[in-house]
């Protein structure tokens, strides 16, 4: 009885590997919450390139074993950058945001040489302009914008 | 009708990426890493091409939205008022981080511009603009909330995108997706900088000139409302908003009245709001934007 329990084990085990789901992390930062909820707390924060193994999707949040990422973070698309198998198929959406290919910086100066009058400074200084995931959480919960305030 | 050469062809076509700088892009040390690796892989398969606008990378985006907000910048003066930009970046991230898009290759970004005319815009990639004219007619946290859930709706659905013409694209994919070169040659960047700027002329001129379809226009309200509702703001005060707006367009003002269907319109389609089940009344919302929105 024991050896069939400890073989459906295994077999449970190894459906659900078969099921997780490779994740690739595709904005410069994204944080890991510990809920599947855009202001439950952030437990770790993932980077570009990052990788994780999802076990599946819970309302729009990938959940893996470091936490809750959203799914508009991450593709779970084949990123096969630097993998052989790559050779002879498409660089795709994915692997051009990953190798900073494209229309990139070198593009934008070019750019920006040949239009004066763009004011990137002012984006610059706009773009510098953050909230924090902490200073955003004490903003909801004194506006009363988390029900049953932050946990 | 001509299939679009999309922008990664064009791309992957210069196969040699080893003088890629991807060093730049350090994180933590979680996850597998796709640090140190053969980027020349990536060009490999010229072959296959990306088939439109919703191909166009996260990172292409934002260097997309980075120049047409440095054209917006151009046309309009940024408001200097500290206070005032940083409470409309908490708002504006309160309703992105309940939308159904709340990363962006780097975050979304809000700027005020010193204007009188009534007009926002989003750009691709996460940049809001809210005009001085347009504040002075917002009464409340919720209907800011409201008015910038809007525009996060057109970044999360892409209509700045959408409007790239897509002959621009092809002639320049066409030209620069069958080379192999270990990195862009001078030509090629030229090639690559007519194409961008020609991408950032359609945006712009949808924006600030023509505006979005009113289809366009009203999935943006449909969306903004629903992320206001997510975030727990009253999704009716962007009613309140767009009717006090109708009025405002009586007395002759420009701005987004050119650009956009009529208020009365947008309301009607809005149809019926409720606020979410967690939803309360705050005095806490109305000090914090008394103190904030002094115009």
């Amino acid at each position: 009885m024991r050896p069939r329990l400890l073989l459906a084990a295994a077999a449970l085990l190894t459906a659900a590997a078969a099921a997780a789901t490779t994740i690739t992390v595709l904005v410069q930062q994204a944080p890991l919450r510990k809920r599947a909820q855009s202001y439950a707390p952030v437990v770790k924060t993932a980077s570009l390139g990052d990788k994780f193994e999802s076990s599946g999707l819970e309302s729009g949040f990938y959940k893996t074993e470091s936490g809750y990422i959203h799914a508009s973070a991450v593709t779970a698309r084949k990123v096969s950058l630097g993998s052989s198998d790559s050779v002879g198929s498409a660089a795709t959406a994915e692997e051009m945001t990953l190798a900073g290919k494209g229309f990139n910086a070198q593009v934008e100066k070019s750019y920006a040489d040949k239009n004066g009058s763009a004011n990137f400074s002012a984006v610059n200084a706009m773009e510098r302009r953050s909230v924090s995931d902490s200073a955003l959480l004490e903003f909801l919960s004194a506006g009363g914008l988390i029900p049953g305030g932050a946990k | 009708m001509k299939r679009l050469l999309p922008l990664a062809a064009l791309l992957a076509g210069c196969s040699g990426l080893q003088n890629l700088n991807i060093g730049g892009y350090t994180g933590s040390s979680m996850g597998q890493r796709l640090q140190n690796v053969d980027v020349t892989k990536v060009a490999k398969g010229v072959n296959q091409i990306r088939k439109g606008f919703s191909d166009i990378s996260e990172s292409e985006e934002y260097y997309i939205g980075r120049a047409v907000s440095a054209q917006v910048l151009a046309k309009y003066k940024p408001l200097n008022d500290p206070g005032l930009n940083a409470y409309a970046q908490k708002v504006a991230q309160a309703v992105a981080a309940a939308s159904d898009r709340p990363s962006t290759f780097k975050g979304y970004h809000v700027q005020i511009l010193d204007s009188a005319e009534i007009n926002a815009f989003a750009a691709p990639g996460g940049f809001i603009f809210v005009t001085r004219g347009m504040l002075k007619l917002v009464k409340s946290e919720d209907e800011l909330a409201g008015v910038l859930a809007h525009e996060v709706a057109h970044i999360a659905k892409k209509h700045g995108l959408k409007t790239i013409q897509t002959a621009r694209l092809t002639s320049a994919f066409t030209i620069l997706g069958s080379e192999a070169a270990k990195s862009y040659t001078p030509q090629q960047i030229g090639q690559l900088t007519s194409a961008f700027e020609g991408a950032i002329e359609d945006v712009v001129n949808k924006l600030v000139v023509n505006g979005y379809s009113r289809d366009k226009e009203y999935e943006a309200d449909k969306f903004g409302a629903q992320y206001a509702k997510d975030a727990h703001y009253d999704p009716a005060a962007l009613k309140t908003f767009l009717t006090r707006m109708e009025k405002a367009a009586g007395a002759g003002v420009g701005g987004m009245f050119k650009t956009h269907p009529a208020a009365a319109k947008r309301v009607s389609e809005l149809g019926s709001l409720s606020p979410a089940s967690g939803y309360k009344k705050s005095s806490e919302r109305g000090r914090r934007f008394s103190e904030a929105v002094q115009l």
